[in-house]
């Protein structure tokens, strides 16, 4: 009898728990469904030009539909002021309140509360302050973000920014920062020479390749937003030198040396002590190395069994095996910030397209097909997109697609850009 | 017999004697006037005057001051004529040797012109040399031998290097666009690895070369056909 109690005890216990949680929508990473949202038009205190909540407006509607997560309502939108019930009929399951407020002396503060439509309760509030000089654009960027961060646990990317390289001039290619959504346009370096294949630290480090003496070297910042010196080689000439990509950590640089038989070897450059050390075996071509997010295993290409193929192996050198089995030519692997995933290209009669392997089942997926060639992918640091440069539009532009292939946008107008990189705004 | 009558006419004589009788010159008095004879003579070259304005050419009783001078006279025009002589001489010796150090500076002006000239020929011959033999090598898709119709183009390049022994070479390794970045940077560097291995088969010291990859960074056109890939994967060689 005791035990008949103390069961149905546990289950009510149980029970409860899962009610109280019916009213809280959460989202996982992995799941495909999409919460709709609506927007009210925002309030607006002490700012004359409508143009403002207009363009405000824009890009956020812009920042939550890019996401994968959110479907913003866009039609039969109910007249302002109706009661929340309303948008529930519909279709809404949040509603967004926002007001901008603009103080005498110029600085902006955004308010934004969201409710669940169903249980008319609050589900965020949160005030953003700006200074004049902080774009308004940006504390949607930021407010997008938080909205992703409370709906699926992670925070969005909205505020995130893509560097990449892009050519000037024949023979020119400099390193470029954008912001995810094509505007902010910033030039990084300036050697007036090819400066190829930028990495950016956790912290912001840059580092890059540049042929401005004449033979390519590795240069990068030491500290954050410190100036950018010389890292590799030390002394003489250093033969051909790509792909540097920073470790998790910071403190170490992958890289590739080719020597004058015509072998390319991956590197490991400690940051402190300077020195170098060779991880792969001196025959054939190894190149593109990718670290996982613990910093213990690099994947990389490698034609040591015929065309190129995506390999891994340890930090050290050791448990070198293949990952990718079908197709002639698998190359450009990028380890997935989670580290479940690895994002590479195959080439087909010429042209690349995007695969993803998921590490967990052993199989690859193709994401593009063959419109164009697709190049480079790298990760959005949210694991959700991947941003590449493509020919579909034009001469090398940059992309970014969701997993499945069916979201693919055009990043920025901008043509001959190679090699990006998604790094966290803030 | 009175001696006494002959003592006044004797005296008469002897005083009208010593009258008309000087006593005869001293040879010092002699040397004295000639000497003053010969520096009036020089003197009077100097003036000017005419060798026949000799003033004691009628004064027979001192025929040694007109013959004095005389001597001055033509000592003075002589010590002239040798004066004159010696100027003209000079001055001919000077001239001489002025035209022979303009004649020099010109030969050595001549020798330098035509050095240059030698130099400037050279370095042309150099030039066009290394124009002819530096032309570009193909290859394949996605392979890096060398192949059978670019050999005569490494012979040539060979050649060239051991006509000019001073001269250095960097061999460049390019692709065409259709791999990754990266690999085409290792690809291109194994292409300009062949290149440097067939030459030194042909005997050049590899130390004359460096050798650089552009992957796919560099390319001489656009056009995604094979027209403009073929162009661009290819070996090139740049004098250093």
């Amino acid at each position: 009898m005791t035990r008949f109690f103390i069961r149905t005890f546990l289950w009510a216990l149980v029970a409860t728990g899962l009610c109280a949680q019916q009213t809280e929508v959460v989202l996982t990473a992995t799941s495909s469904a999409k919460l709709v949202l609506a927007m009210t038009a925002p309030k607006l205190t002490g700012l004359d030009e409508t143009s403002v909540a207009t363009d405000f407006s824009a890009v956020l509607k812009r920042d939550l539909d890019e996401t994968g997560v959110i479907a913003m309502l866009q039609e039969r939108l109910p007249a302002e002021g109706s009661p929340t019930k309303a948008w529930k009929e519909a279709g809404a399951q949040w509603l967004l309140n926002t007001r901008l407020t603009k103080a005498a002396n110029g600085d902006l503060q955004l308010e934004a509360a969201a409710l669940d439509t169903a249980a008319e309760k609050g589900v965020f509030t949160r005030t953003y302050n700006a200074n004049r000089i902080v774009p308004l654009r940006y504390l949607a960027h930021y407010l997008a973000d938080d909205l992703i961060g409370r709906l699926t646990g992670e925070k969005g990317v909205a505020s995130s920014r893509i560097v990449f390289v892009r050519q000037i001039s024949p023979g020119v290619k400099e390193i470029f920062q954008v912001d995810r959504d094509g505007a902010g346009l910033v030039q990084l370096t300036r050697h007036g020479s090819l400066t190829l294949a930028p990495t950016v630290a956790t912290d912001g480090r840059l580092a890059y390749v540049t042929y401005k003496g004449g033979a390519p070297e590795i240069w990068g910042q030491r500290r954050k937003d410190g100036a950018h010196e010389k890292f590799y080689p030390t002394t003489g000439a250093g033969g051909m030198l790509s792909s540097p990509v920073w470790s998790p950590d910071g403190k170490r640089l992958a890289f590739v040396q080719g020597d004058r038989r015509g072998n390319s070897d991956i590197m490991v450059l400690d940051l402190d002590s300077g020195r170098a050390r060779r991880l792969t075996d001196g025959t054939g071509i190894n190149t593109e190395p990718s670290w996982n997010p613990n910093g213990n295993q690099i994947a990389f290409t490698s034609d040591r069994e015929g065309g190129p193929q995506v390999f891994l192996m340890q930090d050290d050198g050791s448990n070198l095996r293949r990952l990718t089995g079908e197709g002639l030519y698998n190359a450009s692997p990028s380890w997935s910030p989670n580290g479940a995933m690895v994002a590479y290209v195959s080439r087909f009669e010429g042209k690349f397209d995007l695969f993803v392997y998921k590490l967990g089942e052993g199989k690859a997926y193709q994401i593009t097909t063959g419109v164009s060639t697709s190049e480079s992918p790298a990760w959005s640091p949210d694991e959700r997109r991947l941003v590449f440069t493509s020919n579909r539009f034009g001469s090398s532009q940059l992309f970014t697609t969701d997993l499945s292939g069916r979201q693919i946008l055009r990043l920025s107008e901008l043509a001959g850009c190679q090699s990006p990189r998604w790094i966290r705004g803030r | 017999m009175r001696y006494g009558t002959y003592l006044v006419p004797a005296a008469i004589v002897l005083t009208l004697g010593s009258l008309a009788c000087k006593p005869p010159k001293t040879a010092e008095q002699i040397k004295q006037e000639t000497q003053a004879a010969f520096n009036e003579g020089v003197q009077a070259f100097k003036d000017g005057k005419a060798r026949a304005t000799n003033p004691y050419l009628n004064d027979k009783e001192n025929p040694h001051k007109a013959q004095g001078w005389n001597d001055g006279w033509d000592k003075a025009a002589a010590d002239k004529a040798a004066a004159d002589k010696a100027a003209a001489d000079k001055a001919a010796a000077d001239a001489k040797a002025a035209a022979d150090a303009k004649a020099a500076a010109d030969r050595a002006a001549a020798e330098e012109a035509a050095r240059k000239a030698a130099e400037a020929e050279k370095a042309a011959a150099f030039k066009a040399a290394a124009a002819k033999a530096l032309v570009n090598i193909h290859f394949d898709y996605d392979k890096s031998e060398i192949k059978e119709a670019d050999r005569a183009i490494l012979q040539g390049i060979a050649d060239f290097l051991k006509a000019f022994p001073a001269a250095k070479v960097e061999i460049e390794g390019h692709c065409d666009e259709r791999g990754t970045n990266e690999y085409n940077l290792a690809l291109g560097n194994k292409r300009a690895a062949a290149a440097l291995a067939y030459l030194k088969t042909l005997g050049v010291d590899e130390a004359r070369f460096t050798t650089i990859s552009y992957g796919k960074e560099k390319p001489l056109c656009t056009e995604a056909k094979e027209a403009c890939w073929g162009q661009n994967r290819r070996g090139e060689f740049k004098l250093k």
